[in-house]
């Protein structure tokens, strides 16, 4: 092992146990700051594993986006919310927690064996990298050109519904009979009543 | 490269019915910003958009020669075209009976419209996606479209929780589907056409069964396969009607179809396998969805129950494998488009008089509005498989092709579970019928006459009603066309003819093996048959 290789294990195992750690801090504690704060170092942290990889590319993509915006974005909403609710605890939820544990336990064992039984089909990196923005561009313009062009009718259509469930309705309450309508806006069928007995 | 080339390299004609989509979408976005008087040509916009798809997808049909496009990520191939024009179409059907539900609801119709087009768009590109890349961003434009559409009718809690749910069952889905093709892309070496992913990989072994469980888990949430079904119910139960419509049938083909594609194409080395999958899946799904039909009281909730056992004798004909199982699969998409849809536009129909849809509520109809009763019987009695509606034949050709095949039993109890079908779709007939005047509920008895045919977007409801009655009255008896058609579009599709050809050598050589051969020398030959 020469001293990049030795650099390289020692960067991946540290990035690691930062994924790890964070994302562990994110689903474990009970204030949702701490754990919004910890999924930008989860950004971070795997933005440098994408580094590792050599997508230099992709990793500034992942710390402008997902930490510039996305993080910052559900830092807002939290702030704004500033909700305190208490939850009420779920039936019988050691039993679930504990069943949930087994089931991805054993999940995880079956991708580590799976990961580590296969012979991989890996070239080894030994070719001059080239900037990945080329590289990247050159799919974007070639053999990805389709996804790619559908991916802006994606970008577009969920910038419309980002709208349209943001917008605030103005609901004219007074119909021209004069009739007050109260379930503009809503489904027509009527709600079961067994439904809104258990809601209220 | 000029721009003679550079057409030459990606064939984009191929896309020239997505493509008119897209510029309607655009039109219609445009249109409703302009003025009032133009946004009430939307649905005009998106109808004729659509439509004129389908004119070109008729006319791909005969004229299409090389059905590859940009670079092999796109195929055309007749199988994609006849999914894509029942998605177009499922769509075009849907606007229909969707615009009074929107406009009695105080609802705007014009995102609608944008969405659903979008929603259509992902449909029919995932109907022909024959790259990874493609298959995702398709699935995400069909996704994303649909989570939006639950959610559509805001001030309803009923439809947040609908579209929270959808979102969040469908985003893990969408992980796990990904981390199965994550896994088909480090086994193949680092390529993501589907075709050249299937000639790298491994013969077996462990990473390629995860890789198809993982695929199939992610395929199974779109077509609502047990036990991928837990989100359908109260999905179906809080969305707008229509957006149902569009659910159950326009998203399920384009599952289907990404189904097929996927499935035969990257999973041939496993065939036996996925196939015991899908067997399992269609079991599941036929008993689960036609038992729990039963129990149900909400009209939309025991479609939702009822589009899942159809999902099974789908499911059944793709598990088949015959040629015989794929075309009766087209077959019966094709039919379940016209009489679900027929259904839906009753059931809308019924709930803009009386704004309920409790089965109940509906007893003694048939005194008040018989054409609706007509209707909505017609569309019943051929979902649950009466002859002579078209449901009838659509069901006997997939048993008819798993008797071929030798699967007795699947086609014994589908047989059963059709006969379960028929009870609760009967139940309904007979409250709608039967009932004496003294009977009724009193939705019935105080059965509004507005909105009338003449009432604004009534005209619209009214065709899509009378064309799916229309069609499902006469396409069992006239089903000579159809049948053709689902046969040539297996028939006509490389893929998926190669495939069922190397499956049939398979088990002609088996068998003469087997004749020739004791047959314990049969496992040290397999090998050799496989490649």
């Amino acid at each position: 092992m020469n001293l990049s290789e030795g650099v390289q294990v020692v960067s991946l195992v540290i990035l690691s146990a930062m994924v790890i750690a964070a994302a562990m801090g994110v689903v474990l504690l009970p204030n949702i700051v701490y754990a919004a704060f910890l999924l930008g170092g989860v950004f971070i942290s795997v933005a440098g594993l994408y580094l590792l990889l050599n997508a230099d590319f992709v990793a500034a993509a992942q710390v402008l986006i997902y930490v510039g915006a996305v993080n910052v974005l559900i830092l807002f909403a939290i702030m704004l919310v500033n909700k305190r609710q208490a939850y009420p605890e779920f039936k019988l939820s050691g039993l679930r927690n504990t069943i949930t544990a087994l089931v991805c336990i054993a999940l995880f064992c079956l991708l580590t064996i799976t990961l580590t039984s296969t012979n991989w089909a890996i070239q080894p990196a030994t070719f001059v990298l080239t900037s990945t923005l080329v590289t990247i561009a050159k799919h974007f313009f070639y053999d990805y050109l389709l996804p790619f062009e559908l991916a802006s009718v994606l970008l577009l259509v969920a910038l419309i519904g980002a709208i349209v469930l943001a917008r605030r309705e103005f609901i004219a309450d007074v119909q021209k009979d004069g009739a007050i309508v109260d379930e503009s806006l809503s489904l027509l069928e009527k709600p079961r009543e067994q439904l809104v007995g258990t809601k209220l | 490269m000029d721009f003679a080339n550079l057409n030459v390299v990606l064939n984009a004609g191929v896309i020239l019915p997505e493509s008119i989509i897209v510029v309607s979408l655009l039109i219609a976005l445009v249109a409703d910003l302009v003025s009032v008087k133009t946004s009430k040509w939307l649905p005009a916009i998106a109808i004729s958009g659509l439509l004129g798809a389908v004119t070109v997808l008729i006319w791909q049909w005969t004229n299409l020669t090389e059905p590859l496009a940009f670079v092999e990520s796109f195929n055309g191939d007749k199988l994609s075209i006849i999914f894509r024009a029942t998605i177009a179409l499922s769509s075009v059907l849907t606007i229909l009976i969707s615009e009074r539900y929107f406009l009695q609801s105080g609802i705007a119709i014009s995102e609608y419209i944008t969405i659903l087009l979008s929603a259509t768009l992902g449909g029919m590109f995932l109907a022909g996606a024959d790259d990874l890349v493609m298959v995702f961003v398709a699935l995400e434009t069909l996704s994303i479209s649909s989570y939006l559409l639950s959610g559509y009718a805001k001030r309803d809690p009923r439809s947040n929780e609908a579209a929270l749910k959808y979102l969040l069952i469908g985003a893990s889905s969408s992980a796990v589907f990904l981390y199965g093709m994550s896994l088909l892309y480090g086994l193949s070496g680092g390529y993501t056409n589907l075709h050249a992913i299937a000639s790298r990989l491994p013969l077996g072994g462990l990473s390629l069964i995860v890789a198809m469980v993982f695929v199939i888990a992610g395929i199974s949430f779109k077509l609502s396969a047990v036990p991928f079904h837990q989100w359908t119910p109260d999905v179906y139960e809080g969305s707008p009607t229509p957006v149902v419509a569009f659910l159950s049938i326009g998203s399920k083909v384009a599952g289907f179809a990404l189904a097929i594609r996927f499935m035969v194409t990257v999973f041939p080395m496993v065939y036996e396998q996925w196939h015991y999958v899908f067997v399992v899946l269609a079991i599941f799904s036929m008993i689960l969805g036609n038992v729990v039909a039963i129990a149900q009281t909400s009209m939309k909730r025991m479609l939702a129950y009822s589009s899942i056992g159809q999902a099974g004798f789908v499911i059944l004909g793709m598990a088949i494998g015959t040629e015989a199982g794929y075309a009766s699969m087209v077959f019966y998409m094709l039919v379940y488009l016209f009489m679900n849809m027929g259904a839906f536009g009753c059931v809308i129909l019924f709930s803009l008089k009386t704004g309920t849809d409790q089965i109940s509520e509906y007893s003694g109809l048939y005194q008040k509005d018989p054409l609706l009763t007509l209707c909505l019987s017609v569309c019943l009695l051929s979902l649950g498989g009466i002859p002579p509606l078209a449901g009838f034949f659509g069901k006997i050709y997939i048993f008819w092709a798993g008797w071929q095949a030798q699967a007795y039993g699947l086609v014994i109890l589908a047989l059963a579970m059709s006969v379960v079908s028929i009870y609760y779709y009967i139940r309904v007939v007979k409250m709608m019928v039967v009932k004496e005047p003294q009977e009724m509920s009193d939705s019935v008895k105080n059965y509004p006459i507005n909105p009338t045919w003449t009432a604004d977007g009534m005209k619209p409801l009214q065709v899509a009603i009378v064309v799916t009655l229309v069609f499902t009255g006469v396409a069992g008896i006239a089903s000579n066309p159809i049948f053709t058609l689902a046969n040539q579009s297996v028939h006509d599709t490389p893929f998926l003819s190669a495939s069922i050809q190397n499956q049939a050598l398979k088990v002609e050589l088996l068998k003469q093996l087997a004749d020739q051969e004791p047959v314990s020398q049969l496992p040290a030959l397999e090998p050799t048959i496989q490649e």
